[in-house]
């Protein structure tokens, strides 16, 4: 799985991944992922933009991800999401758990970083 | 329609569940499956088989998992036989969906997508999940 960590503005970071999301590229997704919340930092921006196909374990690490952010007090979303991965989220019930916007550019523009 | 069971047979490797998806994918659009069942029959297969990977071989990719799919009158069957470690099927329990925490959700996919799910213990160890779906149209 291709992905890229940017810090767009102070505090503001935007990880864009590339593939599917599974059981094979999950762990490494997470091992990326989780330890940005360490960092000095306000918004994350997952761009799933490129992603086609997501199953329950990548599912399971936005969950991780997401109580993170609660208990650092980060603001965390997921972005570009195409109908099909949006779906599965619906089927979980977490469609409406996630902040989740149609382009990672939008919510940038709306950040005044940290 | 109907489709002489067609059997995929692949390493219980979390990277060659690729293969499956795409064996799933086309069949169920093939026999006439619309887009948004299709993507749903994936993902609760995929669920399936990571499932067996998980349980059945204890994420050892040394096992095989092989995946029958057969259609007849109104049902698509999809088989998935392993040779692992087998379990009680008692204990493959999902997650209640108000909770709000990693993992649970395969069994819950499995469940949503299809309209009969049920195990087996066949002859020479391991088990047998049986799947079926009714076909578009069809009660």
């Amino acid at each position: 799985m291709d992905i890229q960590v940017n810090e767009r503005k102070p505090g503001v970071f935007v990880i864009s991944l590339g593939g599917d999301l599974d059981m094979s590229s999950s762990p490494q997704v997470r091992n990326i992922l989780l330890p940005i919340f360490d960092k000095s930092v306000s918004h994350m921006i997952v761009d799933l933009g490129d992603v086609p196909y997501i199953d329950s374990s990548g599912i399971a690490t936005f969950v991780e991800a997401l109580q993170l952010s609660r208990k650092g007090n980060i603001r965390f979303s997921l972005a570009g999401a195409c109908r099909r991965v949006e779906s599965i989220f619906d089927l979980a019930c977490l469609k409406n758990i996630f902040e989740m916007a149609p382009d990672s550019n939008q919510l940038i523009e709306g950040e005044q970083g940290r | 329609m109907s489709l002489v069971p067609v059997i995929l047979d692949v390493p219980a490797d979390p990277a060659a569940m690729f293969i499956v998806r795409a064996v799933v994918g086309n069949i169920s659009a093939r026999i006439g499956f619309g887009a948004e069942d299709t993507d749903k029959l994936v993902l609760a297969v995929d669920e399936a088989c990571t499932n067996v990977i998980r349980h059945a071989y204890a994420n050892s990719a040394d096992g095989r998992i092989a995946v029958t799919f057969s259609l007849g009158g109104d049902c698509f069957e999809i088989a998935i036989r392993d040779f692992g470690a087998g379990a009680d099927p008692a204990t493959f329990k999902g997650r209640d969906l108000d909770e709000i925490r990693p993992g649970g959700l395969g069994i819950h996919f499995i469940k949503s997508v299809f309209d009969k799910m049920e195990y087996d213990a066949p002859p020479g160890g391991g088990m047998l999940l049986r799947l079926v779906k009714h076909m578009p149209g069809e009660l």
